[in-house]
């Protein structure tokens, strides 16, 4: 026998009803149970940062997150960012930077960058946002463009902010 | 700094954006294993814990208690199952001739030993690790100068391999006024797609439905058919998004066969995620290579003598080869040459195609050779090659349909400073860094291969292409729709393009960057006859006035498009399966690439040996840019892979067992955002006509050539000493 338990999150503003094994992690859940498939899986030892999502308006990776420890939390996934008519800012600026290859990273990576330039307000330099964004690989390495995208970004959010 | 994406000049398309950016950055782009599929099954792979023996027991007990179990497959209930297993590069359409399950016998480390199918990935993967299986192990051989490895020259095993060869190498070489004589070695790779390989089977009735992110939906739809004992109208493959491929999803893995077995067996559909350990022996990688490069040339620097010796390692049974002399022994004029390949056969999975594949490791060994004899004869590196520059290969003499590497060269020096260089080694300094500046040539075939496409304009003024190509990140979706656009007068929003589904008509592997060079030459076919049928032979004539005025509601056309050269047959050949490319160095009479130069400064730290690299630039003359900001995204991508190649990437076999012992991304390196800093691509402007009608040569893989020798080269100008083996690391300089 498996056990079950039911559990309650809430994701991208909505409550989600779910009955999941007590070991099973966010990401498993967002991708299975939820369908929300933008959220990546990868390596599931947090290498990469593909699958990372906000909890709390915090970059963490889902895959080694156990899905009862966002119960009562705020969880974002990709889907969860902007809206079809008004996209996030830095959706844009990827959009307006070339920052797509085959957009594998691309979901870990705007969260990445949105959770740190909430903690960042401000122009960050290239440097900062480099090392920031280190821990998500992208393979088809479209670096120089990511970094013009959130620099872009940052710097649209510090003069809303102004 | 960076730039924006480049206006478009000479001989260059719009720099659209991307048809398929706004899927991707709103999490809307569905990947193969993100497809739903109704009330699916998990499978989870068991591998070899031995490279080279057999299977002495296989143990079921605790694995089948697992609650949720529904299914183990193992060599004992599935040896019958799987039909065919031809070598892709032997016409067939596997990427390893070693099916596993079919036997007792471990033909390497982490080949495929049960398959575990369950109600959740979580309770397959708890009864994988209850599976216990007792081997009976052999001692394997590793790789070179191991025990037990054979060592096989190309043009014995290969019919169709030629060691191209011309003049008196010997007799040049013995009497070369300066030499240069030097062995390099390139590492193993894996390609490490970020998506990982996935597997999705359903079937329906006899009807099998087939999600996996591949380079090949034909390819994939025969191949797995002939696996099967099917036929290729049961089969249809889908994969409309490729979480990057390399060269790894170009050819069938034994994992696609297996999961639709499993499916069948379980009633309901299947699906596999392989982990990223496993990712390194289900699949393919690039094998390892040893290099003998000779160079002899006059006092004034004209080479008079090359020779070009490789091995490669590959797998017991499959003769698996990238011979990359094919290209090395035409960059420069030079009348006496001489080639030869050997494979070198070790208790090692199948390597494959990894972009690349040839040029990659053998220009290597060129362009730090050409560097060396430089420095020998105190000639600076772009000159001499400048002294050796040709507008015809020296094996045959064909005429290369355009070569501007020479244009390359220039307008990368200019933008790089190579003026300012001083040219002996170790006499540039900033602080307690040591500044080196290097060089290379890229080059890469231009290739094309036959192609279909269908092509609608409706009255409401949209226009809709399909083919069966992929969208693996080059932009396919975006360029394939552009030509549509520009060839029949429609704003590019108004097209909308369907990739990825065996359903469409067939296009061929996206390999060996012939994608762009093939299927648009192809689309532009079909939207000429929608022209010619319409009766707007002007391009400025508006067509979709003539439909509306003829009453049509829309139009369409399919078409078909051969490169010239290609033998009879090859559109059958097309939807069998086969891309059958040509172009590069197999037309005969003449012969085509495009070429690139790279420069790259390193600062190599004078106490810890830290190797940075602060600044890469790279020009590059492809002929036709269809869509300067997609092409700029490919060969930025290039130039990174190509420093990754130099200073990152290995995977470390334990050379006792024959085992990969670095198998995940904490391990296996690769550049992060912080190893990369300024980084400039030029594109030169080139126009030729006679590569296909469109003037399209293929970029995808051009940039990542020559990179690893600049950097080299940089770093000998920095330290004055010559690395050989790839990857530089901190501890060969401290040495």
């Amino acid at each position: 026998m498996t056990f079950r338990n039911a559990l309650t999150l809430n994701i991208n503003g909505s409550e989600h009803e779910v009955f999941i094994e007590p070991h099973w992690t966010l990401l498993d859940v967002l991708r299975r149970e939820i369908g929300l498939t933008g959220t990546k899986e990868n390596c599931i030892e947090a290498e990469c940062g593909v699958c990372t999502v906000l909890l709390d308006g915090k970059a963490v990776c889902s895959c080694i997150l156990l899905a009862m420890q966002a119960a009562g939390r705020s969880i974002t996934t990709i889907e969860g960012l902007g809206t079809p008519d008004a996209l996030d800012p830095l959706q844009v600026a990827f959009l307006k930077h070339g920052a797509v290859q085959c957009g594998y990273c691309i979901p870990g990576m705007i969260l990445t960058a949105k959770s740190f330039l909430a903690e960042h307000p401000g122009t960050p330099t290239r440097h900062e946002i480099r090392e920031a964004i280190s821990g998500t690989l992208c393979r088809c390495t479209g670096y120089q463009k990511i970094i013009d995208a959130i620099a872009d970004a940052g710097a649209e959010g510090a003069q809303a902010a102004s | 700094m960076s730039v924006e994406a480049p206006a478009a000049t000479g001989n260059m398309g719009e720099p659209h954006p991307r048809f398929d950016a706004r899927l991707k950055v709103t999490g809307g782009a569905r990947y193969a294993s993100d497809m739903p599929v109704d009330n699916p099954a998990y499978a989870y792979l068991v591998t070899s814990a031995i490279a080279r023996g057999r299977i002495v027991s296989i143990n079921l007990g605790e694995a089948q208690n697992v609650p949720g179990v529904l299914h183990i497959m193992t060599h004992e209930n599935t040896s019958k199952d799987v039909k065919d297993s031809k070598l892709f590069s032997d016409g067939g359409f596997s990427g390893t001739s070693i099916i596993p399950l079919q036997s007792d016998k471990v033909w390497h480390d982490g080949q495929i030993v049960a398959v575990v199918v369950a109600e959740t990935y979580e309770a397959a993967r708890e009864a994988g690790y209850r599976v216990k299986i007792e081997y009976e192990a052999e001692q394997p051989s590793a790789t070179f100068e191991s025990n037990g490895v054979q060592v096989q020259a190309a043009a014995d095993v290969k019919k169709t391999h030629e060691d191209p060869k011309v003049g008196d190498f010997d007799g040049a070489f013995a009497s070369a006024e300066v030499k240069v004589d030097a062995t390099y070695f390139t590492p193993t790779q894996h390609h490490n797609p970020i998506e990982l390989f996935t597997t999705t089977c359903a079937w329906a009735g006899d009807k099998l439905t087939v999600y996996e992110p591949s380079q090949t939906m034909y390819g994939m739809k025969n191949g797995i058919a002939s696996q099967l004992g099917i036929e290729p109208e049961q089969v249809r493959v889908v994969s409309n998004f490729v979480g990057g491929a390399f060269g790894s999803k170009g050819s069938l893995t034994p994992r696609t066969a297996l999961t639709a077995i499993a499916a069948r067996r379980v009633g309901r559909p299947v699906k596999l995620v392989a982990t990223r350990q496993q990712g390194f022996t289900i699949a393919t990688y690039r094998a390892e290579t040893k290099q003998r490069v000779r160079l002899g040339a006059s006092r004034d620097g004209k080479l008079t003598a090359l020779s070009h010796e490789g091995w490669e390692v590959t797998s017991r049974p499959d003769n698996y080869m990238v011979a990359g002399t094919d290209a090395t022994t035409r960059m420069y004029d030079v009348a006496n040459v001489q080639s030869k390949v050997s494979i070198v056969h070790a208790d090692r999975n199948t390597p494959g195609f990894m972009r690349s594949p040839p040029e990659l490791p053998y220009m290597f060994g060129l362009e730090s050779a050409i560097d060396e004899l430089a420095y020998a004869l105190d000639i600076d590196p772009i000159e001499l090659r400048r002294k050796n520059d040709t507008m015809k290969e020296p094996i045959k003499g064909l005429p290369y349909t355009s070569r501007s590497v020479m244009q390359c060269f220039d307008e990368g020096a200019k933008s790089f400073g190579w003026s300012k260089r001083e040219p002996k080694p170790g006499s540039m300094r900033d602080g307690d860094w040591l500044v080196g500046l290097g060089c290379a040539m890229s080059c890469y075939p231009t290739q094309m291969a036959p192609s279909s496409a269908r092509v609608r304009l409706s009255q409401n003024g949209e226009l809709r292409v399909e083919t069966a190509s992929h969208e693996i990140g080059n932009g396919a979706y975006t360029v394939i729709g552009q030509i549509a656009a520009e060839r029949l007068g429609v704003p590019y929003e108004k097209v909308s393009v369907v990739l990825g589904d065996s359903d469409y008509p067939a296009a061929p592997v996206s390999g060996g960057s012939i994608t762009t060079a093939s299927v648009c030459n192809c689309v532009a076919e079909a939207c000429d006859a929608i022209r010619a049928e319409l009766g707007i032979n002007d391009p400025k004539g508006d067509v979709l006035a003539a439909l509306k005025s003829r009453g049509r509601g829309a139009i369409e056309r399919y078409a078909e498009w051969t490169p010239k050269g290609v033998p009879d047959g090859a559109l059958a050949k097309l939807y069998s399966g086969q891309a059958m490319p040509t172009g590069g160095t197999k037309d005969k009479e003449r012969i085509m690439f495009a070429f690139g130069a790279e420069f790259i400064e390193v600062r190599v730290h004078q106490r810890t040996r830290e190797i940075r690299v602060p600044r890469i630039v790279g020009a590059f003359a492809a002929g036709r840019i269809v869509n300067p900001r997609t092409a700029r995204s490919q060969l930025m991508g290039g130039l990174i892979w190509g420093v990754s190649s130099a200073l990152h990437e290995a995977t470390e076999i334990d050379k006792r067992a024959a085992r990969y012992v670095n198998k995940d991304l904490a391990e296996y390196l690769v550049p992060v955002n912080a190893d990369i800093d300024q980084l400039e691509v030029f594109m030169i402007p080139e126009e030729d006509h006679e590569v296909n009608p469109l003037g399209i040569k293929g970029i995808g893989e051009l940039g990542n050539v020559g990179t690893n020798a600049a950097v080299a080269n940089a770093v000998y100008h920095a330290t004055g000493k010559r690395i050989r083996d790839l990857p530089i690391r901190l501890e060969t300089l401290l040495a």
